[in-house]
């Protein structure tokens, strides 16, 4: 199994009245907050974390959240430009740059390709479809939002696989006229390429495209019913059944020498969900665009009908969880080596399998020297005792460019 | 397409099918909706039926209409309201819009003067006129929904919906409604860059009517908006504000009915 290291790079340090005052932690609050000189320590650490993974043999992974505490990574072609070229061996997952709220999707494909080219072979692509808040901050109209997302990706892909010279595209949603990007990918056909949904129909087109499908917090039942959705889209469409290695299981995991030890330091995790998901409604619940209408019956009202159910996002429904809940949820993975591999294994064996495993190790509180020693912990004692993963047949494998 | 007779709650332009509120009889007043879809119980309905036959189509996306693939520009709206202009029998109609649907009374004016005898905008949007850095028009989308209620109601908590009262029926009309706002006026956020140049092309009498406490698009806004409409009357409505034709029924009828009749 792959094992990816995933930080947010959050800034926790902005005082709990302002966040408590605040109606979103997130695209409103005044960048007055955020301490440049503290921001410039996180990304020092943060980065150093990721060059440590290059030692150990654990893969990175390369965000972008924007305007808010939950990560300071909203540039991030540049943090994957310093990764491409700082780390030397481990691969490289971007989870992603946002596409549905960049204009020109060729520039991104540019971006990625130069990312590859400097890692020399190392890029993985992972496609995201935003949050409701970014949004707002990325002025992308939220309304045909789905659409947007896999145009981007056929743009994206057309280009990283043209090499004879300009071409021409006029979507729905964009238009180049003049498409011919220098340097070409290193990896060819293109680097291996991923998305983070749980949403059926995406995981069904997943399925059909042969894209990696990762599920971020979304616990084991999500991820399956996501797994088993791309496995019938396959079959259906006629091609062989994916292995494990089309599939990735993210949750925060913290691994210490100790159970004690790892529920503690792992427990700081939780602010990522408990303080850093909060937004306004008309981010999240009025937001037009990112509900159907229908839902709208529950999620306006302030006091629910009896019986009823409000229908949130997923994030959502994690404010306010303990570590208790989110273990039992398979959102967090905490505790010494063996039991983080149990948890981990008893997720795997939920789900029907997954050959990566992103582990969101630092996030709110959890210092530097508490991310190092959780991330060599869990290179050294858990990592090598999962289960390899298993390859999808006539997957086309990357390989290097002559 | 034909009017029909009756109630006649559908309509069909140019093979898209449009949910439609008709009522009364006599000169033709054609009615754009704004943010809402018109409901067909609202006071000022009726009143306005007294002068004339008044039908409100929903706009595709919008309330029951269904929105046809790749129907999703105001282009594609100004469009499909010239083409039902087209297909009245009578020579002339009287538009009206309200908000956003004034924008599109005022698109289709500047485009179709000839097919009107009179105009009436209700606080339009539709034009940017101060500098690149004040927003004129409340950006109900990205604004706290306490904010967007106070300022879109001269008296909110008597007028402004609520949702925990409204129907699961109601609430899911009122999503949809803003689902296919957001996908046509996103941006530019609900202004045409362009229109300020052609609203001199306006030929016909209209009238701006606007809420005084209207805080979506101020008076100030609206004046603004009379003086590139050559002629138009411009006139404020006391305790109202985005939606006098709500908060103001009776008055609203009796302005626009005085119009209607100069």
């Amino acid at each position: 199994m792959q094992a990816w290291y995933h930080c947010e790079n959050v800034y926790p340090f902005v005082p709990q009245e302002v966040l408590d005052r605040a109606d979103s932690v997130r695209a409103s609050l005044p960048n007055k907050y955020c301490d440049p000189g503290i921001a410039a320590n996180l990304f020092a650490e943060c980065l150093d974390e990721h060059l440590l993974c290059d030692d150990l043999g654990v893969n990175v992974v390369s965000i972008e959240h924007h305007s808010g505490i939950n990560s300071l990574y909203g540039a991030s072609p540049m943090i994957l430009g310093i990764l491409a070229r700082q780390t030397k061996k481990v691969r490289i997952l971007s989870l992603g740059t946002l596409i549905t709220i960049r204009p020109d999707p060729v520039r991104i494909a540019e971006e990625y390709a130069t990312a590859d080219v400097i890692s020399k072979g190392r890029l993985e692509i992972g496609f995201v479809k935003s949050g409701d808040s970014e949004m707002v901050s990325g002025n992308a109209n939220p309304v045909g939002y789905v659409d947007r997302f896999w145009e981007a990706i056929d743009l994206i892909q057309k280009t990283l696989t043209s090499h004879d010279g300009p071409f021409s595209w006029e979507g729905k949603y964009f238009t180049h006229r003049h498409v011919n990007i220098w340097p070409p990918v290193y990896q060819r056909p293109h680097p291996p390429m991923w998305a983070a949904t749980g949403d059926p129909e995406t995981s069904a087109e997943l399925g059909r495209r042969g894209m990696v499908n990762a599920l971020v917090l979304r616990g084991p039942e999500a991820s399956k019913r996501a797994f088993d959705t791309y496995r019938d889209a396959r079959r259906e469409a006629g091609l062989p059944a994916p292995g494990t290695d089309r599939f990735a299981y993210a949750a925060l995991c913290y691994v210490g020498e100790t159970d004690e030890e790892g529920l503690q330091v792992g427990s700081k995790t939780l602010w990522f969900l408990n303080t850093s998901l909060k937004q306004s409604p008309q981010m999240s619940k009025f937001l037009p665009g990112r509900m159907p209408p229908e839902a709208a019956a529950q999620n306006y009202r302030t006091v629910p009908r009896p019986g009823s159910q409000a229908n949130l996002r997923p994030g959502q429904s994690l404010i306010g969880i303990t570590a208790e809940q989110a273990i039992a949820r398979g959102i967090l993975c905490a505790g010494s080596p063996d039991t983080v591999y149990r948890q981990i294994m008893d997720i795997y064996e939920k789900v029907g399998g997954f050959g990566h495993f992103i582990f969101i190790g630092r996030s709110g509180f959890l210092d530097h020297q508490e991310a190092e020693k959780g991330i060599k912990l869990l290179a050294k004692e858990v990592l090598p005792r999962l289960p390899a993963a298993t390859p999808t047949p006539a997957a086309e494998p990357a390989r290097a460019a002559e | 397409m034909a009017l029909g007779n009756g109630n006649g709650e559908r309509l069909t332009v140019r093979g898209i099918e449009l949910e439609a509120v008709r009522r009364g009889a006599g000169r033709p007043i054609l009615l754009l909706h704004g943010f809402q879809t018109v409901n067909p119980t609202t006071p000022f309905l009726e009143l306005l039926a007294h002068h004339g036959e008044v039908v409100a189509p929903s706009g595709p996306g919008f309330g029951h209409s269904p929105r046809p693939k790749d129907f999703d520009t105001v282009y594609d709206l100004v469009h499909l309201y010239l083409e039902l202009l087209d297909t009245l029998p009578d020579d002339k109609v009287t538009l009206l819009g309200f908000s956003f649907g004034g924008w599109l009374a005022a698109e289709v004016a500047v485009a179709c003067s000839h097919r009107l005898d009179k105009l009436v905008l209700v606080d339009p949007l539709g034009i940017k006129v101060s500098d690149r850095e004040t927003p004129d028009i409340l950006d109900i989308f990205n604004k706290s929904p306490d904010e967007v209620r106070r300022k879109s109601w001269h008296d909110p908590d008597r007028f402004a919906p609520d949702f925990n009262q409204m129907s699961d029926e109601a609430l899911v009309t009122y999503a949809r409604n803003r689902e296919a706002l957001c996908l046509y006026a996103w941006h530019p956020y609900m202004y045409n860059p362009q229109l300020p140049r052609w609203l001199g092309r306006i030929k016909v009498p209209t009238l701006l009517l606007w809420g005084e406490s209207d805080g979506v698009v101020t008076p100030d806004y609206g004046r603004a908006y009379s003086r590139l409409i050559p002629g138009s009357q411009f006139e404020l409505i006391d305790c109202a504000g985005h939606h006098p034709e709500i908060e103001q029924p009776e008055i609203f009828i009796e302005r626009v009915a005085g119009f209607l009749k100069q």
